[in-house]
């Protein structure tokens, strides 16, 4: 069986990157780090449901540099520089002063929402790769009983998303088939009455099966704490005490990497 | 073990009693099935056995249910956990982790049950259930009657008393049925343990119940043994229909006694039978060396087929044949690896709007996938709208189907029966060339079937238009079916009138061509029309 990292060890590792990118604030570190994390994803994830949120995470990415680059060169305050193109600018009633839409696009305006849009996605991305890499359900088994509700949540939202996707293919298919144009209302209502059906019941499921009973809960297959997870753990940590151990923080599962490529071709 | 004392039913905001005054005690060891038409609260009863009604769901519940001495009044779900397992209509709902093994183990874990003991136990299941070659196995990869298995097998695992079963057999294939049922008689008989079942298809299961409590929707319930509650119930196996055709009162309920019974009419010499066929009708679809490839898997191969006006096609085989996707690239919803598909000489995954809607109409697995309106009524004038029709045409056709539905019902509170009437109505008021259904009878009762076999064959004799249905359900197939076809593994295997294929094959065969083998005949009808023609 193919040795997993423990399942907080890739939470705690992405959780640090974003809060380095967000300190570091600068668009390359930033795909720097996105290229890693590909990396790692591309290395450790399982073929699963879950595996593919990497890939969705970053086609959402690239969608909000898209909407941000746009609504930030339309809207708002202009930045003096150099002027790329010169939009009309639309007249807007007295009591919106302040506000412009269109006008000169400047170079410098273009850069800083692209600059914005790049971290906001970074940080998505990275998330994205955590829950590429964990599988929701192990996660849930190493959390306290305190946080039992959420844990019940968790569930039920983290197998209702992939659920979701098929059941929105069906309901496309089946609502073309009936000849027609296809609108958000007509796919969205029997989705949302389909979902919540489907949480009732694995809710139901798990209360008949006694989940949240006992405050005490044992492990079938108890979940290893190895050497590598401490080694990731420590780097992340390190690098909330100084911005710049995201070197260490990206090199370290590359380092893993590195192990495993040379285990398998030996 | 399980007591029902004066247990009444009512939901919150709906008049009707689910249950009234119930008395009912189900003893150790005892194979117990509810039965009742769609949506008369034999879900209900069920989960009210370990509490789910009403601590999960609401409603007023008067009266007590105790199980081995334990109130559910008392008591939550979670605290019966040991004692009751519950296997939900859809057994994949209720996964909550990702593999075979770990989805045994999940409620020993949440229970506190020591590590050495859950590996022993698991183990134990594997064989039980024959589940061990799976136990690595995603449970997203199982087929229906795999993940069913599982689903049983992670509820047993705990040992309980009482095994709770919602439909166990409806989504399986008759093989998989097969093998479910008799796990769980294995489990009775064995481990004497007490089982409640909820099911349709009585052919399927009445034979192994030991009482059956018949429940009709407005709060009357029967109880008593199964011989009694079958001598007039009107939900009854077609071999209780074809005892009371043939006047057979006490024949039972067993293939193997009608046969006893039924001796002199099976070997008594009858005239040929007339075969009615096809030819000469317009052929409307037609594939050609069609190959259909599902990422690596090969899911179609080299089918070459042709359906004509006015044919019934069942096409057949166990869960993952081959059957959807063949459905599926008729209506052009899935692009042929090779060879082609030809409806009327089209492609159809070139035509749209109403050009789609008249040459070729689909009911999906689940109706309500088409249905989107807040009331009956907005549904059928959207349908009459799109399928330019005259106004009030589809709720017209709605009413000659299953009258008596209120235009201003919401289409969620309808019974599953209805819901699928509702989108055939609103898929037929186009008058579709070719109308496909997948498994149409999921879920529905014996009532709700004969109105949908009823519909279909006027459809498709009057009108002269081709319907195509994918089924697991071979006595469906017996009445309505003129054509059968039969996929295995990709490949069609048999493909010819509807007689010749089942009674070639001893698990499809209907019960009336079992217990009349070596007779043709598939239904109550064609005996009747058999002993009256001689």
């Amino acid at each position: 069986m193919k040795r997993m990292q423990h399942p907080l060890t890739w939470w705690i590792w992405s959780i640090a990157l974003a809060f380095e990118i967000t300190r570091l604030n600068n668009a390359w570190i930033s795909i720097v780090v996105v290229g890693v994390a590909f990396l790692v994803v591309r290395t450790f994830r399982e073929d699963a449901p879950w595996g593919k949120s990497f890939e969705s995470a970053f086609k959402l990415g690239l969608w909000i540099i898209a909407i941000r680059c746009i609504f930030g060169v339309l809207i708002g305050t202009p930045i003096p520089g150099t002027t790329l193109i010169k939009l009309p600018i639309l007249p807007l009633p007295q009591w919106m002063a302040g506000i412009r839409i269109g006008g000169a696009v400047t170079q410098e305006r273009l850069f800083s929402t692209f600059h914005e849009g790049v971290i906001l996605a970074a940080i998505l991305i990275i998330f994205g790769a955590a829950s590429s890499l964990t599988s929701p359900h192990r996660l849930l088994r190493v959390l306290p009983f305190a946080i039992y509700q959420f844990g019940l949540a968790l569930v039920i939202a983290t197998s209702l998303v992939p659920q979701m996707v098929r059941s929105i293919s069906r309901i496309k298919d089946a609502q073309y088939l009936r000849g027609q144009k296809l609108s958000l209302k007509r796919t969205l209502i029997p989705l949302l009455e389909e979902s919540l059906a489907r949480c009732l019941d694995l809710a139901a499921a798990m209360d008949s099966r006694g989940y949240g009973s006992l405050k005490t809960r044992s492990r079938y297959r108890p979940i290893s704490w190895n050497v590598s997870d401490t080694f990731i753990v420590l780097t992340a940590l390190l690098s909330f005490l100084n911005p710049y151990a995201l070197l260490i923080n990206c090199a370290a599962p590359l380092i893993l990497i590195r192990r495993k490529t040379m285990v398998s071709t030996s | 073990m399980i007591t029902f004392s004066d247990v009444s039913l009512i939901y919150p905001n709906s008049t009707k009693t689910v249950l009234e005054n119930l008395n009912l005690t189900i003893d150790e060891g005892e194979l117990v099935l509810v039965i009742g038409p769609t949506g008369s609260g034999k879900s209900s009863l069920l989960r009210l056995i370990n509490g789910l009604v009403p601590h999960h769901t609401g409603g007023i519940l008067a009266g007590n249910v105790s199980v081995d001495g334990i109130s559910t009044q008392l008591v939550k779900p979670g605290g019966l956990a040991h004692l009751i397992g519950i296997v939900g209509q859809n057994p994949a709902n209720g996964f909550v982790t990702d593999t075979v093994e770990e989805e045994l183990a999940f409620g020993m874990e949440t229970l506190n049950i020591a590590p050495d003991v859950m590996r022993k136990r698991v183990e134990e299941i594997l064989d039980l259930l024959s589940l061990a070659p799976l136990r690595n196995r995603s449970l997203a990869t199982l087929s229906g009657g795999e993940q069913q298995r599982v689903a049983i097998g992670s509820a047993l695992v705990m040992h309980p008393k009482v095994l709770v079963l919602d439909e166990p057999t409806s989504a399986l294939d008759p093989i998989a049925a097969e093998e479910v049922l008799s796990i769980l008689h294995r489990l009775v008989n064995d481990l004497g343990l007490t089982i409640v079942i909820a099911e349709h298809k009585l052919e399927r299961v009445s034979q192994f119940a030991d009482r059956i409590v018949h429940i009709d929707g407005v709060g009357n319930a029967r109880v008593g043994t199964p011989s009694q509650i079958m001598s007039d119930s009107d939900i009854a196996p077609p071999i209780v229909h074809l005892a009371r055709a043939l006047g057979l009162a006490d024949a039972g309920l067993s293939v193997r006694d009608m046969r006893r019974l039924s001796e002199d009419i099976r070997n008594a010499t009858y005239g040929p039978r007339i075969v009615e066929s096809a030819n000469g009708a317009e052929c409307v679809v037609e594939s050609k060396n069609l190959s259909c490839t599902y990422g690596e898997k090969i899911v179609l191969r080299d089918i070459n087929l042709q359906f004509h006006e006015g044919e019934i096609i069942a096409v057949m085989g166990r869960n993952g044949a081959g059957k959807s996707t063949l459905l599926r690239s008729i209506v052009g919803l899935n692009s042929a690896e090779k060879g082609s598909m030809r409806v009327q000489g089209h492609d159809l995954a070139k035509l749209n709007g109403s050009a789609r809607r008249e040459s070729v109409g689909f009911i999906p697995q689940e109706p309500s996938d088409l249905l989107y309106g807040q009331s009956v009524l907005m549904e059928c004038t959207q349908a009459d709208k799109d399928n330019e029709v005259d106004k009030g045409t589809t709720f017209a056709l709605l009413n000659e189907l299953v009258p008596g539905i209120s235009a201003h019902t919401h289409p969620r509170d309808l019974s599953e029966g209805q819901r699928l009437a509702l989108a055939l109505c609103v898929v037929l008021s186009a008058k579709p060339r070719i109308l496909i259904l997948d498994e149409p009878t999921r879920g529905l009762d014996y009532q709700a079937k004969n109105h949908l076999v009823a519909t279909l064959l006027r459809y498709a004799s009057v009108l002269k238009k081709t319907v195509i249905l994918a089924t697991h359900d071979v006595e469906l197939v017996a009445e309505l079916a003129s054509r059968v076809i039969f996929l295995a593994d990709g490949d069609v295997v048999a493909d010819g009138p509807t007689l010749d294929v089942l009674l070639s094959s001893p698990a499809f065969a209907p019960q009336v061509a079992k217990v009349m083998s070596p007779q043709p005949w598939l239904t109550v009808q064609d005996v009747v029309s058999a002993l009256e023609a001689r």
